[in-house]
């Protein structure tokens, strides 16, 4: 027998310990197998309903990160004063006390002159561990703290629309229920993303029971690969089919849940010929038509039971129509042909996509659940990375989304959910408890939030404080202005009355993750000082002053690594589950953990109450469990207020370390919590015109070009810079997919996923559809440049697949490092990111997306590659 | 009892959790995986069709790998499983060549991830202890199924894509599933039984 697999019965100490993985944000629950002190294995946790034991390969591989030679083990100072992309800083080691003693009086110095000249900047990798790093910039003072390059690319549309119309950050099918799921650029289900490994099994119960999946993406992998049918896209016009399905379902098979509109949106809210609402003159309320009285009432009034959907009546003089009537007059532009020419979807196709789509929601039905008569809708439209990387991000996910409120099937048995925005708390404690709830309008609010500002209702607009501006935008959370190429114009047309001086940085890898290296590397070389807390030098550590050796997820505590629930827990029937981050190998060499470390630095700096209240308030403390402001905690003090805050005075953070979770059962009531709650969405979304006129105000007293198109109160499809590309010779569109094996640009030097990667055909390799590659005379693993009319280009080996669309070029992950310090990362895979500009002109005006998909032309390249 | 197991193509979806739990099980060196994903096209755009395949020894009933091992290092082991005696195995190879699946591996010489940089703590623990100048390959965790559990791969699966069990029994999910589901192996014209079997996607 191979006796080599056994573990040895010799050991000393063999224990396993509950945690929880971080090698991307979803957070699904582990447990590492320590024997004699070494990590020998982490599983999935079967006590867990964030993963039921299960974990995907990335994060099966956490000892290859843990023990990685290259990481950073001590404070480290530049000797070399210039700095550059690729210029050595000439690393020294340095000792803490070194490191603090030049950090602190450079913090003082500049908390005294103007906080706001304190730049935070973290990851979306390891999200929530970096929003208490946020905490600091609370009690600093400073507005500028940014995810780099998370919410650019991956949620700024998404998370909005899913905010506005599902309470949640993310949307996903109610995979136990649904029938027809219909995937827009999407990888609920397939590997990635939030509630990876759980939505793996959901998805795959799904298939089995047979829930016809349709995929719509440029790409057949690997999403569309599992699904029953693959639509290919032409890239970026996801809104364009999403419109024109509306209207089959509308203007042509009047397939419409009139009841779910006039109950649960505004649908039946007047508008005036100017586009806005009818309101009550005294309360200001919305008005609706009663049409079984006939008359004008407001829309909580008994009457708004009858009210009309269609129509136009005479309200105080002016004619007056339903919202519903608007939006069905306004997607009469989007014929099924006018969908074709945009998206390059068959007529017939979107016709048969939207009957099947229509039939499957089974508007009218109802099923009893839980003794609960509630309604039936199997079909679901979801949206992710993919639909909504575009500068029209925001109207791509709200076409889309639209599809499930016209056959109602939003948050209800079968539909489109999103992700737990209802929680009663534990049985015992009632916490954590949120629930969403109306505003003056009558339209919902959502109960939580990933971040302080909500997306409805959308706060005031006003002159930016912020160097992002997203003051002046505030339906984006993440701002490319961070590290544009034209921040300084910006800063200096708007009167911005400070310049960023220090940033203090969490991880993040800005030089690649927003968009080219030029433009992010420019804006960082104006800082006067810069921290990095990393467990590995990588492109950005170039640009840095002092590098801070930080603990990795394995030897850190997390008192919430699924809170909020609407971010990475499961969503649809089952459990809750709220597990703690746990060290599972002790600290080793110099390393902190990064939030450790600012709590000190934070009391150093006498801003003791201040980072008190910041945490009391991150982590919703009251009562006996709120920090003392005259207080200094340590972290783990922290979190023990924290978990007994939620769950009792008896399960603080010694309960969690033993037993790792708490579950209890989800309530109908939280699942499908439509019916329950009286709260509307928006279908017609009268505040972005009000949004629009304020915003473009202040826009143009600052001599910034103001798009209004983007804030109409109804969706349509808007052309990103790509589509306008007057110059045939690029004729390709390029974009980026996420991959099952990497994790943003942070896991290439995982050489267990690096192994997998380079046996994958696609990870590190542009792919090119078959009859392209042909006419262009290009063969399998020839090295190609792409190149965008700006002149920015990226080079790599060519998979020439069927299973792409023919205007399509697909690159994995965001990968092609180049630092010396990551051995195993360096050269390999391709760095899409470069080809992308950071610009106002690339981002859209309405929630501050970047555009993600560039027009390309590819050539043959000699040069050497990685 | 006739051990083996079924993988239901519909279910996976390629996230290479068996490729990596089946690594970090046997602490295998780098370039050798017991267990794989394999990623196939078929058919021209637009309707072509990706098909994902895991893939690992399918210890045969009639193995060659066994006929020709000339040592007998080369064994069925108990339930049918086919294992490697690494005290007998001499590293001539003949197995590799014999085998129609290509799941057989060859360790040439003690190696790292991190290369020069020497082993971690996880591979001195865990996979400087397989000897050197041997065929190494999946033994359906034959340590993990003495404890009572199903080998890694199976058990961490989170399309829950794979069940094993007593092939020799036709009450067992195994012999269900291939019943009812036309459970099919792979290269069945190399005639060597396999014991593992799919399940169509």
């Amino acid at each position: 027998m191979n006796v080599q697999s056994k573990i040895p019965t010799t050991a000393k100490e063999d224990k396993w310990i509950p945690s929880v993985c971080n090698i991307c944000y979803g957070g699904c629950s582990m447990q590492a197998h320590r024997v004699d002190g070494t990590v020998i294995k982490i599983e999935g946790n079967p006590k867990s309903p964030i993963g039921g034991g299960k974990l995907c390969a990335k994060g099966l591989s956490g000892m290859m990160i843990l023990y990685d030679p290259h990481r950073v083990n001590t404070p480290l100072r530049r000797t070399n004063p210039k700095k550059g992309m690729g210029v050595d800083p000439g690393w020294k080691p340095i000792s803490w006390d070194e490191a603090m003693a030049e950090i602190l009086p450079k913090l003082k110095k500049l908390h005294q002159e103007d906080p706001r000249q304190l730049v935070l900047q973290v990851t979306t990798t390891i999200t929530p561990a970096s929003l208490l790093f946020f905490a600091f910039g609370w009690a600093f003072g400073s507005p500028n703290m940014w995810v780099a390059g998370g919410g650019l690319h991956c949620g700024n549309g998404a998370h909005a629309a899913g905010g506005i119309t599902h309470a949640s950050w993310s949307v996903v099918p109610d995979f136990k229920h649904c029938n027809y799921a219909l995937y827009f650029g999407a990888s609920k289900g397939h590997g990635a993303g939030h509630a990876a490994t759980p939505n793996i099994t959901l998805a795959a119960d799904a298939r089995e029971r047979g829930m016809r999946s349709v995929v719509v993406d440029p790409m057949c992998n690997p999403s569309a690969a599992k699904a029953n049918e693959w639509v290919p896209i032409r890239v970026g016009t996801d809104a364009a089919l999403a419109l024109a399905m509306c209207n089959t379902l509308v203007n042509e098979l009047d397939i419409v849940d009139r009841e779910y509109l006039r109950d649960r949106t505004n649908a039946i809210y007047l508008v005036r010929p100017n586009g806005w609402h009818a309101r009550d003159a005294q309360s200001g309320k919305p008005l609706v038509w009663d049409a079984a009285a006939n008359q004008a009432v407001v829309y909580d009034a008994p009457g708004a039971k009858n009210a009309a959907l269609e129509g136009t009546y005479q309200v105080n003089g002016e004619a007056c129509r339903p919202s519903f009537d608007m939006m069905k007059e306004h997607l009469k532009k989007y014929s099924a042909e006018e969908g074709e020419r945009i998206s390059g979807i068959p007529a017939a196709t979107i016709r048969r996509l939207s009957r099947e789509f229509g039939e499957a929601a089974r508007v009218g039905s109802t099923i009893v659940m839980d003794g609960h008569t509630l309604p039936y809708r199997p079909a679901a439209a979801i949206f992710f990375r993919g639909a909504q990387g575009h500068k029209n991000s925001m109207y791509n996910c709200f076409a889309i989304d639209l599809l499930n409120h016209i056959v109602g099937a939003a948050d209800v048995v079968g539909g489109c959910l999103g992700f737990n925005p209802v929680c009663y708390g534990h049985p015992e404690t009632k916490r954590p408890y949120y629930v969403p709830r109306k505003d003056k309008d009558g339209l919902m609010a959502t109960g939580t939030w990933m971040l302080p500002h909500v997306p409805y209702p959308p706060a005031d607009p006003r002159q930016p404080d912020s160097i992002g501006f997203i003051e002046l935008f505030p339906l984006s959370h993440v701002s490319p202005l961070m590290a544009s190429s034209d921040q300084k114009e910006w800063w200096s047309k708007f009167n911005l009355p400070y310049r960023p001086k220090i940033l203090l940085n969490y991880g993040a890898n800005s030089v690649m993750s927003v968009g080219n290296k030029e433009a992010a590397s420019e804006a960082l070389k104006e800082y006067e000082f810069i921290v990095s807390f990393d467990i590995f030098l990588n492109e950005f550590s170039d640009f840095a002053d002092i590098i801070l050796p930080d603990a990795c997820y394995l030897e850190i505590f997390d008192p919430r690594p699924n809170f909020p629930m609407i971010f990475n827990h499961p969503a649809g029937p089952g459990e809750w589950g709220w597990p703690i981050r746990q060290p599972v190998s002790p600290l080793t060499h110099e390393r902190k953990g990064a939030r450790d470390v600012m709590l000190d630095i934070a009391y150093k700096l006498d801003l003791g109450p201040e980072i008190n209240m910041a945490m009391n308030s991150y982590y919703n403390l009251d009562g006996p469990q709120m920090l003392d402001p005259k207080k200094t905690y340590t972290l783990p003090e922290v979190f023990d207020h924290e978990l007994k805050h939620k769950f009792g005075p008896e399960r603080g953070l010694e309960w969690f370390k033993e037993h790792g979770i708490i579950t209890w059962p989800k309530k109908t009531e939280e699942v499908y919590w439509r019916t329950f709650l009286d709260v509307r969405i928006p279908i017609y979304h009268e505040y972005l015109m009000d949004l629009g006129e304020r915003t473009g105000k202040l826009c143009a007293e600052g001599g910034m070009h103001f798009d209004p198109r983007y804030y109409g109160p109804l969706p349509e499809w808007l052309p990103c810079p790509s589509h306008e590309e007057k110059d045939a010779s690029f004729d390709l569109y390029s974009f980026y997919y996420r991959d099952t094996i990497h994790v943003n640009g942070f896991t290439m030097e995982n050489p267990w996923l690096d192994e997998i990667a380079q046996l994958d055909p696609f990870s590190y390799k542009i792919a090119i559809n078959a009859e392209t590659a042909k006419k262009k005379g290009l063969k399998d693993n020839d090295a190609v440049r792409l190149e965008t009319p700006t002149g920015r280009h990226v080079e790599g080996r060519i998979k020439i697949t069927e299973g792409i669309h023919p205007e399509g070029v697909g690159i994995a992950a965001c990968a092609g490092h180049w630092t010396p310090h990551q051995p195993i990362a360096k050269g390999k895979g391709i760095f899409y990111n470069d080809l992308l500009e950071i610009d106002f002109e690339h981002t859209s005006p309405v929630n501050l997306n970047m555009d993600l998909c560039s027009k390309v032309r590819i050539s043959r390249y000699e040069g050497p590659l990685g | 009892m006739r051990l083996g197991m079924v993988i239901d193509l519909k279910r996976c979806m390629a996230c290479y959790g068996c490729q990596m739990s089946c690594k970090t099980e046997h602490g295998t060196p780098p370039g050798i995986f017991f267990a794989r994903v394999l990623k196939r096209e078929e058919g021209t755009y637009p309707s072509n069709r990706m098909i994902f395949l895991p893939v690992l020894c399918n210890h045969c009933e009639d193995a060659p790998c066994v006929d020709v091992c000339p040592t007998e290092a080369s064994h069925y082991a108990e339930h049918g499983i086919v294992d490697i005696d690494h005290d007998k195995c001499v590293g001539c190879h003949s197995c590799m060549v014999a085998c129609p699946y290509t799941n057989r591996y060859f360790r040439d010489e003690k190696q790292h991830y991190f290369g020069a940089a020497g082993p971690t703590p996880y591979e001195v623990a865990r996979s400087d202890r397989h000897p050197e100048g041997v065929v190494m390959k999946c033994n359906f965790c034959r340590p993990r199924l003495a404890e009572g559990k199903l080998p890694a791969c199976v058990d961490n699966c989170a399309a829950l894509a794979r069940t094993f069990g007593d092939l020799d029994d036709p009450n067992s999910a195994v012999s269900r599933l291939i019943k009812e589901r036309g459970g099919f192996t792979l290269h069945p014209e190399a005639g060597t039984g396999p014991n593992v079997y799919y399940l169509a996607p």
